[in-house]
């Protein structure tokens, strides 16, 4: 590595050392209480995958250019020089992590992982070594933002062909719009995927509630915060944020995607709208006695996923079995403590990598496939994308012989005219 | 397969969700040489924003979109 690089990636380093960072740089005691937290040495047994050691890759480095001791004494300190192969040392660290948080709440001093893997990742951006594939889908996010009205038309023809798909779960009004789309002062702006399986069910709850809503023009997952490239994942952001200012909302409701509803509910700083996840607005709808669930519909014993950027991160643990006990009364719990659920092994963009990833994602979760099987349930119901395709893979490759299913889609299913 | 156009590669995209089609297409291009065409059979109505964005990002060229049903295909030269 020449020296020029070095100063920019240590640069770059230096920039993401706030007090916060510090603090989980310099505390970690080696106490190993988070060795067996993470899954993926759960599963595996290699030593690689505990959290310490994916810290250490990070503060060993901090150590050497940050700290008094590691610049003096460098040995003493176990201090890391930056070269090439740290460099691929930290590759093998940041995207063996899903970030899911589950090794933070059982250290004793709350490290976060996952902030610390924010400087392997930026690191590997700054060195252009991070995942293409992720820099190629935040930039076509970003594309999109720039480059709306030459997206328009397609994105309003593709919306309109899913309207009968939606009223096929909720008969709307004659002039009703089915599928409202950039209406100024609406209550809540709905941001989904780029797909119709995220859109056609929601829209039926929306509809069947009653709710003044209208849906974005933009996708909610951010690439950006996959790849950890603060700029690009601000930039992906500010579509939404500015959508929703122009459009006066006073709710953004972020479709069932756990990195999209853990930036925009985190990352956003004071906003004129609050951020919810659709499963809290559909708890809402329930509580209400907006909707109503006919519990008939779901024969088979169900469990569900918590997908850990909505629950363990994002708080929203109670409202998804509020919705399941409106659903069904053969629930089943996989976790006696759904804080400590254990992640599905897809997040961080390990997903987004597709079949790069998939021998990993398989071997690194067997954990998870175990904990699915000995529930017993025949549905799994999870309200993440991510955690639904890993989990369609788990699966598939363990033979769970259990149905995967979004929560939302449930909700559709089940609405009682 | 548009008369006009000579489809160097077809994939099959359907069923795929976000972000699947992008990341198939965007492998799938490398798998043709440069002015040759991909076509591509997608059913999510995302791909409609998603693959222009792509391509006007990766340089590639979208030389004709048709509509039929639910399926989408796109005309991808390869540009890159």
């Amino acid at each position: 590595m020449d020296e020029k690089t070095k100063t920019e990636l240590l640069t770059l380093f230096k920039n993401k050392l706030n007090r916060a960072m510090r603090y989980y740089l310099d505390t970690c005691t080696r106490c190993g209480v988070c060795t067996k937290a993470c899954h993926a040495y759960a599963s595996t047994g290699q030593v690689r995958y505990t959290s310490a050691y994916r810290h250490e890759l990070v503060r060993r480095l901090y150590k050497k250019y940050f700290k008094l001791q590691g610049k003096v004494w460098p040995a003493a300190g176990e201090a890391k020089v930056l070269e090439d192969m740290t460099i691929k040392e930290l590759y093998d660290a940041a995207y063996s992590c899903t970030g899911c948080r589950r090794c933070m709440v059982y250290c004793p001093f709350g490290i976060d992982t996952q902030m610390i893997m924010s400087i392997a990742k930026l690191l590997l951006v700054g060195a252009s070594t991070e995942p293409e594939l992720l820099t190629m889908l935040a930039d076509m996010s970003i594309e999109k933002g720039k480059s709306m009205d030459v997206f328009k038309e397609s994105f309003l023809t593709g919306i309109k062909k899913l309207e009968g798909q939606v009223v096929e779960k909720w008969r709307s009004e004659a002039g009703e719009t089915v599928i409202p789309i950039d209406v100024d002062g609406a209550d809540l702006l709905y941001v989904a995927l780029a797909g119709a399986h995220s859109i056609i069910p929601a829209a039926a709850v929306f509809n069947a509630a009653g709710e003044h809503w209208t849906l974005s023009f933009f996708e909610a997952v951010n690439f950006g915060a996959f790849v950890g490239d603060p700029t690009r994942t601000t930039l992906i952001l500010d579509r939404i944020i500015s959508e929703a200012k122009r459009l006066k909302v006073k709710e953004v409701c972020i479709c069932e995607c756990g990195t999209a509803f853990r930036v925009m509910k985190h990352l956003t700083g004071p906003q004129p709208f609050k951020v919810s996840s659709i499963t809290e607005v559909q708890a809402r709808y329930i509580r209400e006695g907006r909707i109503r669930l006919d519990k008939s519909i779901v024969s088979d014993t169900v469990t569900y996923h918590d997908p850990c950027q909505i629950a363990r991160n994002g708080g929203i643990i109670d409202e998804a079995r509020y919705i399941l006990h409106h659903l069904t009364d053969n629930y089943t719990e996989m976790t006696k403590e759904p804080k400590y659920n254990w992640c599905c092994g897809g997040g961080g963009g390990l997903v987004a990598m597709g079949e790069e990833t998939l021998d990993f994602r398989m071997t690194s979760s067997s954990i998870k496939a175990d904990q699915v099987r000995k529930t017993g349930a025949k549905i799994l119901s999870t309200a993440c994308e991510n955690c639904h395709t890993q989990l369609g893979d788990l699966n598939d490759h363990y033979k769970l012989g259990v149905d995967v299913k979004f929560l939302s889609s449930m909700v559709a299913d089940a609405l009682v005219r | 397969m548009s008369e006009d156009i000579k489809v160097e590669k077809v994939l099959d995209l359907k069923g795929l969700p976000c972000p699947m089609p992008v990341v198939k297409i965007s492998k799938g291009i490398k798998e043709v040489e440069i002015g040759q065409v991909v076509e591509a059979i997608t059913t999510d109505p995302g791909t409609l924003t998603d693959f222009p964005a792509w391509a006007r990002t990766s340089g590639n060229e979208i030389l004709k979109t048709d509509q039929t049903g639910d399926e989408i295909k796109f005309y991808v030269k390869r540009k890159v």
